[in-house]
């Protein structure tokens, strides 16, 4: 019964001229989002590829100097692209995508596109991500706020009841039914969009990413049913199709549009984070303290004494200033750290309200999960900002490690011999279930929202629905 | 059979139907009779259990209609003043759909025969229904029932608005489907069509069945005289 109530809706949605005129705007806008996307991560990835092909070509070409010059020279580290944010772009416009690795200074990431927008630039982006979050659950609530309140008004809906049809069924049958017709929209942008990544991936398929493109879609589709059994529940129960209209336009509004925004604010307002000048200053202040670099350096001298079996600094079979260079960077790590990880920390506890306000707006959720799996959001990028700040120590461990290793009372230079001790930075992105890990609270919103908008849209209604 | 055991309906103070007791035996046609307002459609709604009693019973073959809701609606089936199909699907799908729902598969062949069996012109099935009159829709409501075997019909104020050709198109598919024995409950106010087309009428008045009577013992005009008289008072 069920399939055949899903059947019917369908064709009739398909000869229905508003759903044709909406189904070719959704596709055009998504299908448009798409190759937009694509254009941006194909022209973005070569980009990278060729930008940091040239930082390490530098890097090994530079001509002989003392390593800590070297280590001041630096080099860029490129966050590599994911295939998948041809979908989701999340928070990359804003973080930037490169940072500048060198001694002494854990440097803010580069380049944000954001920034070199006009005023109303924001408003001609539309990602695929923003089409499947704002746009198709707009296009979903057009098609179904009628679905039993204009049945009603019809007068269809006594005449399908008197035959001894389960409002269940009825519910369940009319939600495939739109599924379906949301699928046939759908589905050619899915296509063009796996084919794209195919074809764009250098790795294969997706970049051995096809776990994450699958959970991608399923989540987005649970999305999809959430919206759609919440819209076929307010149907069932307002009194007119209008007024199903009205209130599903204003949940759509508050949940795609206001949401996002006063959830935010109020993250902030839960968990504060310093402006940048605060942040700096208060950083800067740690890291300019002369007496505890010098209490550092004494004591290391000290033990290299005790360990040299020496009375002198001079008398040291290693260069000290090596030393007193690494004690510099060590002091400098545990500065950064320390206040990097508090700023950190806060946007991860901001981030959990987030997450934890999509049990109001589901959209909250839908969006966590998907920045989450195309590799755009925060918890990524910082992912990132912790490998690149592991490969700038690892980079002043070894020049530093190679002046030890001369002490000479003539200027010491070195050469390729010792930029190629430092390999080339190579970045691995975190496994699929890293990610659910992250998003386990909007993941868990989702489903809570799915086994109620569900629950709610299936009940008997018989009586009500008349 | 249709059976209403002191059958009512209460919405707070007022009374919509009081204490109803009837008994449609198969092939008999039973019209109801009364002004608005009287508790004709109060009963239908009862029998298909689209509300709830405040007392008493619905019984359609013998089962209990709130107690066995989907079992009842099976045995029965309801044309209301105005059969309401989609709008967007041909006659012949709407019947499809409406049949396939009630449990029932047949034939295009077979959908085709049940057209014509009702009347309706020939290409009139691959039509979409809003291109149909309202007489066309109420045969489309006939045509349902008969393919789902209905063994008892509900019929709210079937004719009304229908021209009178239509009207005894209409007629003549109710004593056909009498004549195969289904029992027939009518509300209506066209005295002319219960006299001609019911085998009892009853007259309504502020949710009581005031009066009784075989069509046979009665004459038309004195069918009007008892029904202007309950309408007045």
């Amino acid at each position: 019964m069920v399939k055949r109530i899903a059947r019917k809706e369908l064709v009739e949605m398909l000869r229905d001229g508003r759903f044709r005129v909406l189904s070719a705007a959704v596709l055009a806008v998504s299908l448009l989002s798409l190759a937009v996307g694509w254009k941006h991560y194909a022209d973005v990835s070569r980009q990278h590829a060729a930008a940091q092909a040239a930082t390490r070509d530098q890097w090994l070409h530079q001509t002989k100097k003392n390593p800590h010059s070297a280590a001041h020279y630096g080099v860029y580290a490129f966050k590599p692209k994911s295939p998948l944010a041809i979908v989701d772009t999340g928070v990359d416009p804003y973080v930037g995508v490169a940072v500048w690795l060198e001694a002494h200074k854990q440097n803010e990431f580069k380049y944000r596109p954001a920034q070199d927008r006009t005023a109303v630039g924001r408003f001609g982006d539309m990602t695929a991500a923003e089409t499947l979050q704002v746009l198709v659950p707009l296009f979903i609530v057009l098609m179904t706020f009628s679905a039993f309140a204009g049945e009603r008004e019809q007068g269809t809906l006594r005449q399908l009841l008197s035959l001894g049809v389960e409002p269940r069924d009825l519910a369940v049958g009319k939600a495939a039914g739109i599924g379906a017709a949301l699928g046939l929209v759908l589905l050619p942008s899915a296509v063009l969009g796996v084919t794209a990544l195919t074809l764009t991936s250098d790795g294969g398929f997706l970049s051995g990413k096809p776990t994450r493109a699958a959970l991608l879609v399923a989540f987005y589709l649970i999305y999809f049913a959430v919206i759609t059994a919440v819209s076929l529940g307010v149907s069932a129960r307002a009194r007119s199709s209008r007024l199903a209209l009205v209130v599903l336009l204003s949940f759509w509004f508050a949940n795609s549009l206001v949401a996002s925004r006063v959830v935010a604010d109020v993250a902030s307002w839960l968990h504060p984070t310093p402006s940048a000048v605060e942040f700096q200053k208060a950083m800067d202040a740690e890291l300019n303290k002369p007496e505890e670099m010098e209490r550092r350096l004494d004591r290391r001298k000290a033990e290299l004494m005790r360990q040299y079996k020496v009375e002198t600094v001079d008398a040291l079979p290693v260069a000290f200033s090596g030393v007193s260079l690494q004690e510099g960077e060590n002091h400098g790590d545990e500065v950064f750290d320390a206040h990097y990880g508090r700023l950190f920390d806060t946007f991860d506890r901001q981030n959990t309200v987030y997450q934890l306000a999509g049990l109001v707006a589901p959209m909250l959720a839908i969006r966590s999960v998907s920045m989450g799996l195309a590799s755009t959001d925060f918890q990524q990028h910082r992912h990132f900002i912790t490998a690149a700040e592991g490969y700038r120590r690892l980079i002043q461990r070894t020049m530093n490690d190679d002046i030890m290793a001369h002490p000479t009372r003539t200027a010491y230079l070195a050469g390729r011999e010792l930029w190629e001790k430092v390999p080339e930075f190579e970045y691995e992105a975190p496994a699929a279930s890293w990610v659910l890990g992250n998003t386990r609270w909007s993941i868990g919103v989702l489903f809570a929202w799915l086994v109620v908008a569900a629950f709610w849209m299936s009940r008997p209604l018989a009586t009500a629905m008349l | 059979m249709l059976e209403a055991i002191d059958l009512s309906k209460k919405y707070g103070s007022q009374i919509a139907l009081e204490r109803l007791n009837l008994t449609i035996a198969p092939g008999e046609v039973f019209c109801l009779l009364g002004a608005n307002g009287a508790g004709k459609t109060t009963t239908i709604n009862l029998f298909l259990n689209f509300i709830d009693p405040s007392g008493g019973t619905a019984r359609i073959n013998g089962l209990d209609v709130t107690k066995k809701p989907l079992e009842t609606k099976r045995f029965v089936a309801y044309i209301p003043e105005q059969v309401m199909l989609y709008r967007n699907l041909t006659g012949l799908e709407n019947l499809e759909y409406f049949t396939a729902l009630a449990g029932h598969e047949y034939s295009r062949a077979a959908f085709i025969d049940l057209f014509r069996q009702v009347g309706l012109p020939e290409g009139a099935e691959d039509r979409r229904v809003s291109t149909y009159s309202k007489g066309m829709r109420q045969k489309v409501g006939i045509a349902i029932a008969i393919a789902k075997k209905a063994e008892a019909l509900l019929l709210d104020e079937p004719t009304s608005g229908l021209d009178p050709k239509a009207s005894n198109e209409f007629s003549a598919l109710l004593k056909q489907m009498s004549d195969r024995g289904v029992a027939v409950l009518m509300a209506t106010h066209d005295l002319f069509r219960a006299k001609e087309s019911g085998s009892r009428v009853g007259i309504m008045q502020h949710g009581r069945l005031v009066a009784t009577m075989s069509t046979a013992d009665i004459g038309h005009a004195d069918l009007e005289r008892l029904y202007l008289e309950h309408m007045h008072d």
